[in-house]
């Protein structure tokens, strides 16, 4: 017993002196720029967190990597609002000039503390809340996803083209709309059959609906979902897929065609630096292909021939335009109904509060959206 | 392609076979456990650890047999913690198996990190892309009733990989083995009544071990189909939860490997009807068809088998008589 | 031969230091095993404690998150002490959530803050109590086991808040996404001395579980039961009553921390409130030997770790790590308990150990969840 207390003794002591070795040296590196970044998933899942490590990593290498202080939290539920909370304070208190949230909804959470610590610079993905210390960033991912329903839309054989989808959101649908707009530019006659998963990342979830989709005779998939569960399925079935996020080629080697995915580097460097510079102003920043925040990956070897010049051609309207190009009337809703008029192209705040699928998608969205 | 209702009926019930598999060994594995009177709630860190180390091995090695052996052990190490705390320290069990959920969780992840996306690798996926059952109907496919009807049968039920019919196969050989050998029977007197077991001479100590690590074996099997056979690759807390839908399933099906089968089955098709029923918004729409509230019945349902056990004037069989009730032969 | 023979239990003080032991093993167990895995354990273990003590804030959340432990773990003390396994904590938080957000939604713009703060409190508890009493009905009256049907109840109500936040409670006002609103600012827990005011509730619980059980009729009654259903009948006591109520005030208690955990952090319903704390203060009521401040010690433990394990991952260790930490430890402390009680020895074969009766009390490893006095190994015998 006295060997033991004495261990405990002395285990209690080392990690009391590690406890004040930790101040010192927080108190000692000042040079760096110290930047936090909460992500909603593992940044390994393949999919939306990985595509915002990937981004951190491009910007920290622009920067140097001996001028970032990089803290990072991962697997951050943005539901838990108790989570949320003491992951952004252990953040600040690690001395964290700028913090990325990476997920919608730590919108509120992230709100509450940009008036609780004035003197951090919050940057907050894809919801609708600024203030003096908070930024709000997203990008047009429907451009990529217009390009990616012309490979889709040359791809397929059945004219039926499965998307699993995450939840009836404004953000989903127009993605939905987008993409099927694309598939109609190419393959007029072709349907877009959508599945809700509710859930961005669950790949059993994911699965389960691509094989539903699978087994009602779609033989090619498109997703807004953050794993490629979807790909595999359609590899199983001898199917094709587009994938989302990142490059997912190597996933499903033998389905993937090409994928939308998100390039946030320069826009974490552009911040990240102005925080360096004293110069970071509020901004409501929704970059396009153009500003380089989204592209299509490189298509594969199994993409249709002819897909390529086309989305060449396309690009450059995309690049010119942005998302007037893919909005712009006449746009029929399931019903056939007008709802833009030829001539005219949807206004942002249209874009941002879209709940209606173009004609051409089967499926509903559910009523309470 | 042809998506007449039978056909779409197949190929659900196809895929609800695919999910339910996990469910099955699972519950098998917790079966076998708890007929030796010990409810073990870390169902769900064993299936992590049978996961991580089986996916772990299988894309180091690329063998299919060293994977389901790396998968026991792991699972089996599990376990035998279980083992030593409940049976031989006297730990409450329900505590004990938290502890085990969160360990085994950890580990498993810890693990897992390291082959993060990482496919099966082509020797384990050629394995698995095997149809053994599939059978060749070219010859009867127009042959009125007996066409469609062995279609339907083949396209349900005879299209899947060995991880499937394997697990069919343990809960026949596992119903055979409580119900027709002499050691099925000697566990099952463990779990109903401990004293009564020893003083009739069986070693209740060395039972309960048994069946406690050859239940976490199963379970890790279990847990090792979600990265090598249904998704393919390594996610943080692959089983998804799947640990507790087994705590529930070993109930509903009354601590029986046949039923187990089909309840198993049943909680599968339940947890992707609603991927079919969103094709028919009529009835999606409909509160009693939404899928978060499809996604109560299997607790509701298995709180119904709960009650209906000892409802009524006759009382039934509600489950090992000693489940989760210590026993210490010194303070008989 | 070996044998394990029961020896005088280990008490008071002496028995708290080993238990103190045997977590600082497991964590030294720990501080090997991040070696092993190529970390540096002092720059680990140092952000561990700098991120559960060492700041403002990292104390602050520290104790939110031990608040709502401690309180859990106080309710499931209380069922526990009569042998009726409540591990349904996790469900009766949601719905004392659930009840408390009601309320809220329920009563008129405009009504005081400090009545909509008593209401929603009030509705918490009876969430909380009236989840907990169909498990505690249906055992007194069917003899249904009640750890499993506990167990089942947490998930369905966990799909029934997810139910509300995605389809019946959905807050149209936020662009569709599948949240439910705050609730209005007015019922929120005003912070006292920079964290929130459940923290008052939470000592004030300890304080009072700790009398009830000692100092009551009630209290009295509900030990005795859980020494043994058989004696409590002998001895002229109401067994249904005391189990009723019993199961009301543990289902209470864990509502209400459900409503404070609204009231307090979350402002929004989700099934994220509970959070897992209704299994992890299963651990720690188990750990504290169903103490109040063995309890309130072990939350503050437990809620270090969690925060710390956000310093940790900070410097760079995997976030599964604290699991493992987690685990090591629950694996000691539940080892320990038997060598409190238990000596191994090594003895003669015809030598047989006299077996000490053991003295009844709730950390002690007799009984299981469905243990009815006597009944459980007549049963189908």
């Amino acid at each position: 017993m006295t060997l033991r207390k004495t261990a405990v003794l002395v285990l209690a002591l080392v990690l009391v002196l590690a406890s004040l070795l930790m101040t010192g040296c927080t108190n000692a590196a000042t040079t760096k720029v110290k930047v936090g970044v909460l992500y909603i998933s593992p940044v390994d899942d393949g999919g939306w967190s990985q595509a915002h490590k990937r981004g951190i990593d491009a910007a920290v290498a622009e920067i140097g990597a001996a001028k970032v202080e990089l803290m990072e939290l991962q697997s951050i539920n943005d539901t838990d609002t108790t989570a949320t909370n003491a992951a952004i304070d252990q953040l600040v208190s690690a001395g964290c000039q700028i913090i990325f949230a990476t997920s919608f909804n730590y919108m509120n959470a992230v709100a509450a503390k940009a008036k609780q610590y004035p003197n951090v610079k919050f940057e907050h993905c894809s919801g609708y809340l600024t203030d003096a210390n908070m930024d709000n960033y997203f990008g047009q991912i429907e451009q990529p996803r217009y390009l990616s329903g012309i490979v889709a839309g040359m791809k397929t054989a059945s004219g039926k083209i499965g998307y699993v989808a995450a939840f009836p959101l404004p953000e989903v649908i127009r993605g939905i709309n987008a993409f099927t707009l694309g598939v109609l530019s190419v393959n007029p006659s072709a349907k877009v059959y959508v599945r809700w998963t509710n859930t961005w990342y669950g790949p059993d979830v994911e699965k389960e609906a691509a094989v539903a989709l699978l087994n009602e005779g779609c033989d090619v998939l498109s997703q807004h979902q953050d794993s490629p569960a979807a790909l595999k399925a359609a590899e199983e079935k001898n199917a094709f897929g587009i994938g989302y996020d990142n490059p997912m080629g190597s996933a499903a080697p033998k389905a993937y065609l090409t994928a939308p995915i998100w390039n946030w580097g320069a826009y974490y460097a552009k911040k990240i630096k102005a925080v360096m510079d004293k110069t970071w102003k509020v901004e409501t920043y929704w970059g396009g292909m153009k500003e380089g925040m989204v592209a299509l990956d490189a298509l594969s070897a199994l993409a249709p021939s002819g897909a390529q010049a086309k989305i060449d051609a396309v690009t450059v309207d995309l690049k010119a335009q942005g998302n007037d190009y893919i909005f712009k009337g006449p746009l029929k809703d399931q019903t056939g109904a007008v709802k833009v008029e030829a001539g005219k192209s949807m206004t942002r705040d249209e874009q941002m509060s879209m709940s209606w699928f173009v004609e051409g998608v089967v499926g509903e969205i559910p009523s309470g959206s | 392609m042809e998506t007449g209702f039978a056909v779409m009926a197949a190929l659900f019930l196809a895929s609800a076979v695919r999910i339910s598999v996990p469910l099955l060994v699972g519950t098998l594995g917790e079966t076998v456990t708890e007929r030796a009177g010990h409810l073990n709630l870390g169902v769900e860190g064993m299936m992590m650890l049978g996961a991580s180390a089986g996916f772990l091995v299988a894309v180091r090695t690329d063998s299919v047999l060293l994977a389901l052996l790396a998968a026991i052990l792991g699972s089996g190490a599990g376990a035998l913690l279980y083992a030593v705390l409940t049976v031989t320290f006297r730990a409450n069990q329900v505590v004990t198996g938290l502890a085990l959920t969160i360990f085994g969780t950890g580990v498993a992840n810890t693990l897992g990190k390291t082959v993060v996306g990482e496919n099966p690798p082509p020797a384990v996926q050629a394995f698995f892309a095997l149809k053994p059952l599939h059978a060749d109907l070219s010859g009867i496919r127009d042959v009125p009733v007996l066409g469609p009807v062995a279609g339907f049968v083949d396209a349900a039920f005879l299209q899947h990989n060995v991880y499937v019919y394997g697990a069919v196969a343990l809960a026949l050989l596992l119903a055979w083995f409580l119900r027709r050998t002499r050691a099925g029977l000697h566990l099952r007197a463990i779990g109903e009544n401990p004293a009564a077991a020893d003083a009739s001479g069986i070693r209740v100590i060395a039972g309960k071990y048994a069946a406690i690590l050859a239940g976490g074996m199963m379970c890790g099997l279990a847990g090792l189909y979600m990265p090598l056979v249904h998704i393919q690759t390594w996610t943080d807390n692959i089983t998804g939860g799947r640990g507790w839908i087994v705590v529930a399933l070993v109930i509903f099906v009354r601590w029986d490997p046949l039923k187990a089968t089909l309840g198993a089955l049943l909680f599968g098709a339940l947890a992707i009807v609603g991927f079919l029923l969103q094709a028919y918004p009529q009835l999606s729409g409909s509160i009693l068809f939404s899928q978060y509230v499809i996604d109560m019945y299997p607790y509701l349902m298995t709180l119904l088998a709960l009650v209906l056990a000892n409802a009524g004037r006759k009382k039934g069989w509600q489950g090992p008589g000693a489940l989760s009730v210590p026993y210490f032969r010194e303070e008989r | 031969m070996i044998r394990i023979v029961r020896k005088e239990d280990t008490v008071g003080l002496r028995a708290w230091a080993v238990r103190a032991g045997a977590i600082l093993a497991a964590l030294a167990a720990s501080v090997l095993l991040v070696l092993l895995m190529g970390y540096d354990p002092i720059r680990t273990f140092g952000a561990m404690l700098q991120g559960a003590f060492g700041t403002e804030y990292g104390r602050i959340n520290t104790i939110i998150m031990a608040v709502a432990l401690a309180m859990t773990a106080l309710a499931v003390s209380v069922a526990f002490s009569m042998k009726f396994w409540n591990i349904g904590a996790e469900g009766q938080i949601l719905m004392g959530a659930f009840a408390a957000t009601a309320a809220a939604r329920v009563l008129p713009e405009g009504t005081p803050p400090v009545l909509l703060v008593l209401a929603c409190l009030l509705a918490g508890l009876a969430g909380g109590a009236a989840w907990a009493l169909v498990p505690g009905l249906f055992r007194i009256y069917l003899g249904t086991n009640e750890t499993l049907f506990t167990l089942m109840m947490n998930y369905i109500a966990i799909k029934f808040v997810v139910l509300l936040r995605c389809l019946a409670w959905k807050d149209p006002a936020a662009n569709g996404f599948p949240v439910i609103a705050e609730i209005p600012a007015g019922a929120f827990l005003p912070p006292v001395l920079g964290v929130h005011a459940g923290w008052i509730l939470a000592v004030l619980l300890a304080v009072a579980t700790y009398y009830f059980l000692r100092s009551t009729k009630l209290g009295y009654e509900i030990r005795v039961v859980g020494e043994s259903e058989r004696t409590a009948r002998y001895a002229g006591m109401d067994v249904r009553r005391v189990v009723v109520t019993g199961v009301l005030v543990s289902g209470a208690m864990a509502g209400l921390t459900g409503a404070v955990k609204l009231m307090g952090v979350a402002h929004t319903l989700s099934e994220t409130v509970a959070g897992g704390d209704g299994f992890t203060a299963i651990i720690i009521a188990w750990l504290a030997n169903l103490s109040a401040p063995g309890i309130v010690v072990a939350s503050v433990l437990f809620a270090a770790l969690k925060q710390g394990t956000l310093a940790m991952e900070i410097v760079g260790s995997p976030p599964s790590l604290s699991d493992v930490i987690k685990g090591l430890i629950l694996m000691a402390a539940l080892s320990t308990e038997f060598f409190l009680r238990y000596r191994i020895a090594v003895e003669r074969r015809d030598a047989h150990a006299t077996a000490v009766h053991p003295p009844a009390g709730p950390g002690q490893a007799e009984g299981g969840p469905s243990a009815e006095a006597g009944a459980p190994a007549e049963e189908g015998g």
